[in-house]
């Protein structure tokens, strides 16, 4: 076989690929629950520093776990919805059929699937983590500057962020009046570039609102606790799509949450016994620790994520994703297609 | 068409339905063989659960047989090369609500890997085949149930596929629509494409299939040209001009005489279906307006490659 042909074939199946999990991400980005569970979670977080009256011995600290938890708690309902839907709607609408009738393999179906998904987790994660560093910034501190002495709160940021989402919501709203653009994947798209704008807007301006020339002052120490959640998101999606291979809808998200909470409670139920108990040990080994991907407590007090954790954690998060993707396809490579 | 090899060959093709304990549930197709060949319109007939869609899901890959051997293109159903050569129009059309047509297609025209320069032209080629060329920016969970089916048949020929595979292609078509349908498979057959036509209107199927296959119970109960079953070789029809009665007469004394039997006379019936298209043909030929698809009944330019054969 000439050079060029050896070559053509992995490129116009890699085209393929992509034109596959683009469809799926806006497939995704168009269900009307996408884009609710996002400015839920962004405008929860965005109260958060209005509602908590307590700062528990440290500035910033509940705005910042308060962020963080509603990213996970939120992406799990969208990642479980998310991927259970992506590939049982298209099994069950006839979608998926149509697609499997042309030249397109089963597994590269699979991991479009996926890609999809994950593409729209990308975003709803980019979103949440960038909530929550805008919260965090908002949240009430402590202050001394020849103008300043007192606890502050960055008003200025707090509205901005509270109407970035009523901002997407009427420009996306604007948009499909002028141009019939969809609603709800403009909309999603909007809400991460303004809340991204109000960040970089963040950067010009002190706390009280004084523009003082670019000066990033966020704590970045919060992007790599939300990077270990968007990742345990990610494993979560390829459970609950690996699922949905075999089960229909409502199976699919009652297991997916059975996982989750095993995986929260692995530690205490079976950590303590694997050294006693074959099941125990199996269990402890089989499910994913979620605990290893919630380091909110290591922020605490000015701390970091070591870069060596996170590249562990990032080990731990590929190598499941290694083993349930594959077994999503050898399940998907005989699963029927009506 | 018979000297070519055959495009589709199945062989003692069972597929058995198992519950989620894995025991039998139904078996919906049982012992099946037949041969599809190139350049024909083959109809696959059979009353409802006789096992056509499960035939067709099977030669498509989406199911998998309990026993028996599928080639298709010589290759395993499941073959990314033999999928690449096959056009399916599903009998529901399942499109993706959110796209426009043009998306659609243009979707439909990536997963064959075609280039944009031949997908653009390819597209605006088939939407005017289809008479969608006004909608094509529409997205298709506004269409109707025809609007739907043309779309349909659009995706389904997009590749410029040597085996189409055709379920109900004229549900919810309007009478002008079904008949635009059925000359495009007559068309894509004379240029050397296999059509396996599944259908429960069973005028369609006259009009455009050589060859058919009667399913009953999941197995093959009749095979053969549609001529031979549908021509009567225990009696002759001979057609006349208009005669006076006087003529009539005189001819039937005449071939009671010769022949001894009995004649009936009866004038030739037109179809309703052409009834109806020669009134549409006289009110657009009056410039009444008429809303709706309006398609050209010309093949799309791309499709008229191949070996013009008569049929």
């Amino acid at each position: 076989m000439p050079e060029r042909s050896r070559l053509a074939i992995p490129i116009t199946r890699g085209r393929q690929f992509v034109s596959l999990v683009g469809l799926t991400a806006v497939e995704t980005a168009r269900q009307p629950i996408c884009l609710l569970l996002a400015i839920c979670c962004v405008v929860l977080t965005a109260l958060g520093p209005l509602l908590l009256l307590h700062q528990f011995g440290e500035e910033g600290k509940l705005a910042r776990d308060t962020g963080l938890a509603l990213h996970f708690v939120f992406g799990l309902f969208l990642a479980v919805y998310a991927s259970s839907s992506a590939l049982n709607r298209e099994m069950n609408s006839g979608t998926a059929a149509a697609v499997l009738s042309k030249p397109v393999g089963r597994a590269p179906f699979f991991l479009a699937k996926f890609g999809g998904v994950t593409l729209v987790m990308a975003v709803f994660s980019i979103a949440a983590a960038t909530a929550t560093l805008l919260s965090e910034r908002v949240s009430e501190k402590f202050e001394q500057t020849g103008k300043v002495v007192g606890y502050v709160t960055d008003w200025q940021t707090g509205f901005l962020m509270l109407a970035a989402p009523a901002a997407a919501c009427l420009t996306a709203g604007w948009i499909n009046w002028r141009w019939r653009r969809p609603f709800t994947s403009v909309a999603l798209g909007l809400l991460l570039v303004l809340l991204l704008g109000v960040l970089w807007l963040g950067c010009w301006f002190d706390r009280a609102g004084h523009l003082v020339g670019f000066s990033p002052r966020f704590a970045w120490r919060i992007l790599p606790a939300s990077l270990l959640v968007a990742l345990a998101l990610v494993v979560l999606c390829a459970f609950t799509l690996t699922l949905s291979t075999r089960l229909s809808i409502v199976p699919t998200l009652v297991l997916g949450g059975a996982i989750f909470v095993g995986g929260l409670l692995s530690d205490y139920y079976f950590g303590r016994t694997a050294a006693n108990s074959v099941i125990a040990a199996l269990a402890y080994r089989l499910l994913p620790n979620w605990q290893h991907f919630w380091m909110a407590d290591a922020l605490d007090h000015e701390g970091c994520i070591p870069v060596e954790y996170l590249g562990c954690a990032c080990g731990y998060a590929l190598t499941y994703l290694a083993g349930l993707l594959g077994i999503g396809i050898a399940l998907f490579e005989d699963a029927e297609v009506k | 068409m018979r000297d070519a090899a055959a495009i589709v060959e199945l062989r003692g093709l069972v597929k058995v339905f198992r519950d989620f304990w894995r025991r039998q549930k139904v078996t919906a197709v049982d012992g099946l063989s037949l041969d599809i060949y190139p350049g024909e319109v083959f109809g696959l007939l059979g009353p409802n659960g006789s096992g056509k869609s499960t035939t067709i899901k099977i030669m498509l890959g989406l199911l998998h047989p309990s026993a028996g051997t599928v080639r298709v293109f010589g290759r395993p159903p499941q073959s990314v090369q033999a999928k690449e050569k096959i056009g399916y129009l599903p009998e529901e059309s399942h499109l993706y609500q959110y796209l426009t047509a043009r998306e659609t297609l243009d979707f439909y025209g990536r997963l064959f890997n075609l280039g944009a320069r031949q997908r653009h032209e390819r597209i605006e080629q088939l939407l005017e085949m289809v008479g969608l060329a006004h909608a094509a920016d529409r997205p298709v969970g506004e269409f109707s149930k025809g609007m739907a089916r043309r779309i349909g048949l659009a995706q389904a020929l997009i590749n410029d596929p040597r085996l189409i595979i055709l379920d109900e292609p004229t549900a919810g078509l309007d009478p002008i629509g079904c008949r635009q349908v059925k000359d495009i498979i007559l068309q894509l057959a004379r240029r050397g494409r296999a059509v396996l036509l599944s259908s429960h209107l069973l005028a369609d199927v006259e009009d455009v299939c050589q060859r058919i296959a009667i399913l009953y119970n999941g197995h093959v109960c009749a095979e053969g040209r549609v001529n031979d079953f549908t021509q009567s070789k225990e009696a002759i029809c001979i057609t006349l001009p208009a005669l006076s009665p006087a003529q009539i007469e005189e001819l039937l004394e005449s071939i009671r005489q010769k022949v001894g039997a009995e004649p009936q006379v009866q004038h030739p019936r037109v179809s309703l279906e052409q009834c109806f298209l020669r009134v549409v043909q006289r009110a657009e030929a009056a410039a009444l307006e008429r809303s709706g698809a309006a398609a050209a009944t010309k093949l799309a330019e791309y499709l008229q490659s191949g070996t013009a054969s008569e049929s």
